[in-house]
């Protein structure tokens, strides 16, 4: 910190010089000028008290922003309950689809390998299917929540 | 305590109390920011839509960024609307008694109401950069995020507040 600009508004502000800056205030002219001034703006500034926010401030914003809240929330539930039952109506489609093709893998895995090592492969592809079944729905609130984001960007 | 992401994402789900505690938390520093900003004037109504404004942009904040910081730029942006409806006007001295009295309490007074006029004197952009940087100590990269402005400028806006309070422009 060297300049003059530099060292006038640290001085304004109240910031401790450091070595440059003082050194350089002790050999230039148009900052000693200045100092004097420069250290009475930092005293002004620094008494320049604001008074606390009146006690009834917090309730003032917390009955104007109720409305806005409550708004909030009657839009945004409905919306994911909406999303939600949308997404439950093919399930039991899928459900039984799955059923039929594991079926059909059983019989046909019956006729080829023993019975022990089939029945455990169509459990490992049912479990794998319940897995991703349940990971699938698992997402939808936060894919609803993420578009419903975009939208609002999007409006904004 | 939960942080300030976190009642954010329940203010975006129409939490109350998650609002309440958010004005609990930054209610007091808005409040100085926006005395400081419009020399006392219709602040509780300016402080009031800051929060409206969080309320009705919650989704949008961003959980990575500071709280503090979306706060304060919703604040600098509707004090700067405020400025450009109803130009500065010398600070009134009714203003300065809802100071707290003390036993210097017309000294007080008085330097309050010379800091105002000395903030009053400078122009909006200059008056904010040097709010944000010396009454709330943020450093220079906040106030040029809530400012939206570089680094550089915020320096150079501090650079001019000064030469114009010392009278040279």
């Amino acid at each position: 910190m060297t300049d003059c600009e530099e060292v006038t508004t640290a001085l304004a502000l109240g910031a401790p010089l450091d070595a440059g800056a003082r050194a350089h205030l002790a050999a230039c002219a148009r900052c000693g000028a200045d100092e004097v001034r420069a250290r009475e703006i930092a005293r002004t500034l620094a008494a320049y008290a604001v008074p606390a926010p009146p006690p009834g401030l917090a309730g003032r914003v917390a009955a104007a922003a109720g409305p806005l809240l409550a708004r909030t929330r009657h839009v945004r539930a409905p919306r994911l309950a909406r999303t939600i039952a949308a997404a439950l109506v093919p399930l039991p489609a899928i459900v039984v689809w799955n059923v039929v093709v594991l079926r059909a893998a059983a019989r046909l895995l019956d006729a080829v390998l023993p019975p022990a090592l089939g029945a455990y492969l169509v459990f490992s592809y049912a479990t794998l299917l319940a897995l991703l079944l349940a990971a699938s729905y698992a997402a939808i609130p936060l894919l609803a929540e993420r578009q419903r984001r975009r939208r609002e960007e999007s409006h904004a | 305590m939960r942080g300030d992401a976190e009642l954010m994402a329940a203010v975006t789900a129409g939490d109350e109390r998650a609002l309440a505690e958010l004005v609990d938390r930054h209610g007091p520093a808005l409040h100085q920011l926006l005395w400081r900003l419009t020399g006392g004037r219709d602040v509780d109504d300016l402080h009031q839509e800051t929060w409206l404004r969080v309320v009705r942009a919650a989704a949008r904040f961003d959980p990575r960024r500071r709280f503090s910081t979306w706060l304060f730029r919703i604040a600098v942006n509707l004090a700067r609307d405020w400025h450009r409806r109803r130009p500065p006007e010398p600070a009134d001295p009714a203003l300065v008694d809802a100071l707290p009295a003390g036993t210097d309490g017309v000294a007080r007074m008085d330097a309050a109401l010379d800091a105002a006029r000395l903030l009053a004197a400078l122009p909006e952009a200059q008056r904010s950069a040097l709010v944000l940087r010396y009454y709330h100590d943020l450093p220079e990269e906040d106030v040029a995020e809530i400012l939206g402005c570089p680094r550089g400028t915020v320096k150079s806006r501090l650079h001019q507040a000064t030469a114009r309070l010392l009278g040279r422009r």
